[in-house]
């Protein structure tokens, strides 16, 4: 996607109300409690283990860290993970300030 | 996770993966939308997770490119319930041909009812019914359908109106309306109608035969009144003579009737005794003492004892004894004369049946002795004077 149609579909989403994960490549991450948490839009799984995981997104990575964490169901843009969650970190991410 | 649609159906294993790149095959799974859930690291290098079947035999070549083995840990579902009930065949079949013999048994004719059959007797409607393959132990897929059956059960049985068949499970009703047939005529012999007393006839109605005397001729007692033999003497004829003769007869009748007639009146006292009875045993259970009554009447009422729906063998009686006066009116001459005649023409109606009539009456004598009326008086009686008399010796 090149600069130019991101920055017009920002300034689209921006002019209807859209919210920015329809309208550009973001995850949305929900957390219930600390036992689930849902992704969409990820880009697969990097790193898997009981008590870290890490999954690829199209920019960057989400790092989840925990205990007894399972993938309870995966899918192609969603995944559900359970677990003990105890940190959920973002790495790379193209508009993270320096 | 549950399993997905279907997922009972189609079967779905829980499998263990080995290998340096697990990740990444969970990846290409991903990539080619296979569904996996419940991905869990069990040790290093090694994770369980859960697959459908069909998916799990298209594994192979991202096994190949990763580097991993696979392992079967648990099976769920259709398929390998099937295969469970192959090692258990003789629990199948014995299920299966339950169910079959039921199947079986709940087709066939158990009962046949035969309803509303009065003067056709049931053998004879079960007899035509079994011509028509209705019968015990008949498969009820072989039996014609019902309103063929009626017909056909209809056009057997002659004296039926209508008949109808109907099926309830493994049950026949036949119901049969019976055609209601004239009652057929007694057989009689060839016969005479003779006169039964000494009359003159008044009217003669022959319905068969031959009359053979006149209205006011003078009959006596045995003679034919209409004749049952026609014909001449080369070709005779023997027939039940039938017809109604009306004669006058005469009576005498002696009747005494006293000049005192004496009337039962009751007063109004009475007194109750009441008894329970057992068989042909009383016991008296209350109203002990004489009847203080010199003329009574009694009269008695039964009542069944009863414990709720059981009847006992008891009995318990009550007997009402009722003071009775009798009570002397003295009468005219005429008085008495008329009651007297009254009782003589109740006897001639009892006597002579309902159709007598009684066309004159004539008192002969009449004295008065010992506080009696004597009366000779002579009826006059219009009655039926038929007599049946068979022919004998007809040749």
């Amino acid at each position: 996607m090149s600069r130019i149609m991101r920055k017009l579909n920002q300034w689209t989403a921006h002019l209807f109300d859209l919210p920015q994960d329809i309208v550009s490549d973001v995850p949305r991450v929900s957390l219930i409690g600390n036992r689930k948490l849902f992704v969409e839009n990820h880009r697969g799984i990097v790193h898997f283990s009981n008590e870290n995981m890490r999954l690829s997104l199209a920019k960057g990575e989400l790092e989840v860290t925990g205990s007894e964490l399972v993938i309870r169901g995966i899918w192609t843009e969603e995944i559900c993970i359970e677990g003990y969650i105890t940190e959920v970190k973002v790495h790379g991410m193209e508009d993270a300030k320096p | 996770m549950k399993p997905p649609l279907m997922g009972k159906i189609r079967g779905y294993v829980k499998i263990q993966i080995r290998g340096q790149h697990t990740e990444q095959l969970l990846n290409h799974l991903l990539a080619k939308r296979i569904a996996i859930w419940d991905v869990r690291r069990t040790e290093d290098h090694q994770v369980s997770l859960f697959i459908i079947v069909p998916d799990f035999f298209r594994l192979r070549p991202f096994l190949k490119k990763t580097g991993c083995r696979v392992h079967v840990l648990a099976r769920h579902g259709l398929p390998f319930s099937i295969g469970q009930v192959r090692r258990r065949s003789f629990f199948v079949t014995g299920a299966f041909l339950f169910l079959l013999g039921l199947y079986m048994l709940s087709s066939l004719v158990w009962t046949i009812e035969v309803k509303g059959n009065e003067s056709i007797s049931t053998e004879q409607v079960l007899a035509a019914a079994h011509e028509e393959g209705i019968y015990p132990f008949q498969w009820t897929f072989r039996l014609k359908e019902t309103e063929e059956l009626s017909k056909a059960l209809h056009a057997k049985l002659s004296s039926s109106s209508w008949v109808g068949v109907t099926r309830q499970g493994t049950k026949i009703v036949i119901h049969i309306v019976e055609s209601t047939v004239p009652k057929s005529r007694k057989l009689n012999n060839p016969r005479n109608i003779v006169a039964s007393t000494d009359a003159v006839i008044t009217s003669i109605i022959a319905e068969e035969g031959k009359a053979i005397v006149k209205p006011n001729d003078r009959v006596k007692k045995g003679q034919v009144l209409i004749s049952g033999a026609l014909g001449s003497s080369e070709s005779p004829l023997t027939v039940v003579a039938k017809g109604s003769i009306r004669g006058l007869v005469w009576y005498e009748y002696s009747i005494q009737s006293p000049l005192v007639s004496k009337q039962k009146v009751m007063t109004g006292q009475s007194v109750e005794k009441s008894y329970v009875q057992l068989g042909e045993r009383r016991l008296q259970v209350s109203g002990y003492g004489q009847v203080p009554f010199s003329h009574y009447e009694v009269k008695t009422e039964f009542n069944d004892v009863s414990v709720g729906m059981l009847t006992l063998p008891l009995k318990w009686v009550k007997e009402k004894i009722m003071e009775v006066q009798i009570v002397e009116e003295a009468q005219e001459q005429q008085e008495a004369a008329q009651i007297g005649l009254r009782h003589a023409r109740t006897d001639i109606m009892a006597k002579y049946g309902p159709n007598a009539r009684v066309v004159t009456e004539k008192i002969l004598h009449q004295k008065t002795e010992n506080g009696k009326v004597k009366l000779k008086v002579m009826f006059e009686v219009e009655q039926s004077i038929a007599e049946e008399q068979p022919i004998l010796g007809t040749s």
